[in-house]
């Protein structure tokens, strides 16, 4: 069975205030595939942020991504968006929206 | 970084591991407050072991020397003891808010190893703090040989007390980034109040 090409993956993640979101970043930098992160934080309580994690590359894990964020302390809310393929399909905005 | 249960596979990797921790937890800020609190248990209570046994007339030095390492001992089991419980239920209280808030497990996650760590670490500059504080102010007891004078050896053994205090003061001068000779002061002074009243009642 053929893996197709995850290019792009965005989390909606409950993270502990530490480890914060520079040190959560490079660590996903440095999963195989990833070209580029970006994390923001919406919303920040007393002990955990909610963060909108915004990974794109080649080949990405999603698994390892979950994993690492586990790892750090955070948990998966939701995936928000997911792109694969051969190149990065953006969302397209219909007269619905 | 493929499988992250494997936490490191170099010495690198082990540092960059601690270092994470420390950011997590403040394992550093913890420690050296222990550190500073429990020196300065240490060298105040050798205080108290030489002018207890200078006023008491002892001049045989192998005695405060017996007394003095098994003080630094006790001191020295108290702190790791003490720190491992009052650390360990204070970081599962932390934890266990985490984990309320969270909704996750946090046991297994680097927060719950740093957590684990800290407590370790914690535990041992406690534990060695006040232990190394009070033989360093016994060491003038140690040389007696070489001295040969018994009170002289009190008076130097109360004299690096008062600059271990006057250093420790120092340090909590260089930390808060204040006055380090006032910090050394007032630690100093703490010294001298607790020579000055052993002195003032020994000398009924």
């Amino acid at each position: 069975m053929k893996v197709g090409n995850l290019r792009r993956i965005v989390l909606d993640v409950l993270k502990p205030l530490e480890p914060d979101i520079v040190d959560l970043a490079r660590k996903i930098s440095t999963l195989s595939g990833v070209d580029g992160v970006n994390i923001t934080i919406y919303e920040i309580d007393h002990h955990v942020e909610n963060a909108k994690i915004t990974v794109e590359g080649e080949q990405l894990s999603y698994q390892e991504l979950q994993e690492l964020i586990v790892e750090n302390g955070g948990a998966v809310h939701s995936i928000d968006e997911v792109a694969a393929g051969k190149r990065t399909v953006e969302e397209v905005v219909t007269h619905q929206d | 970084m493929k499988n992250n249960r494997v936490r490191w596979s170099s010495f690198p990797e082990f540092l960059a591991e601690i270092k994470s921790y420390n950011q997590i937890v403040g394992i550093t800020e913890i420690a050296r407050r222990y550190f500073v609190m429990n020196a300065f248990d240490g060298i105040l209570t050798t205080i108290g072991v030489l002018a207890g046994n200078y006023l008491a007339g002892v001049r045989d030095l192998s005695i405060p020397i017996q007394i003095g390492i098994a003080t630094s001992i006790a001191m020295g089991i108290s702190g790791l003891w003490g720190a491992y419980l009052t650390e360990t239920a204070e970081r599962k209280r932390e934890l266990s808010e985490l984990e309320k808030v969270s909704l996750i497990d946090q046991s297994d996650t680097s927060i719950g190893r740093a957590s684990r760590f800290a407590v370790i670490i914690v535990s041992i500059v406690d534990g060695l703090a006040p232990a190394l504080a009070a033989l360093i102010v016994l060491t003038p007891l140690f040389l007696d040989s070489v001295i040969q004078n018994p009170v002289l050896s009190y008076a130097l053994a109360g004299g690096t007390a008062l600059v271990s205090l006057f250093v420790l003061g120092l340090f909590l001068g260089e930390i808060s980034d204040a006055n380090k000779i006032g910090f050394g002061l007032k630690t100093l002074m703490a010294g001298l109040v607790a020579i000055a009243i052993n002195f003032l009642l020994g000398a009924e």
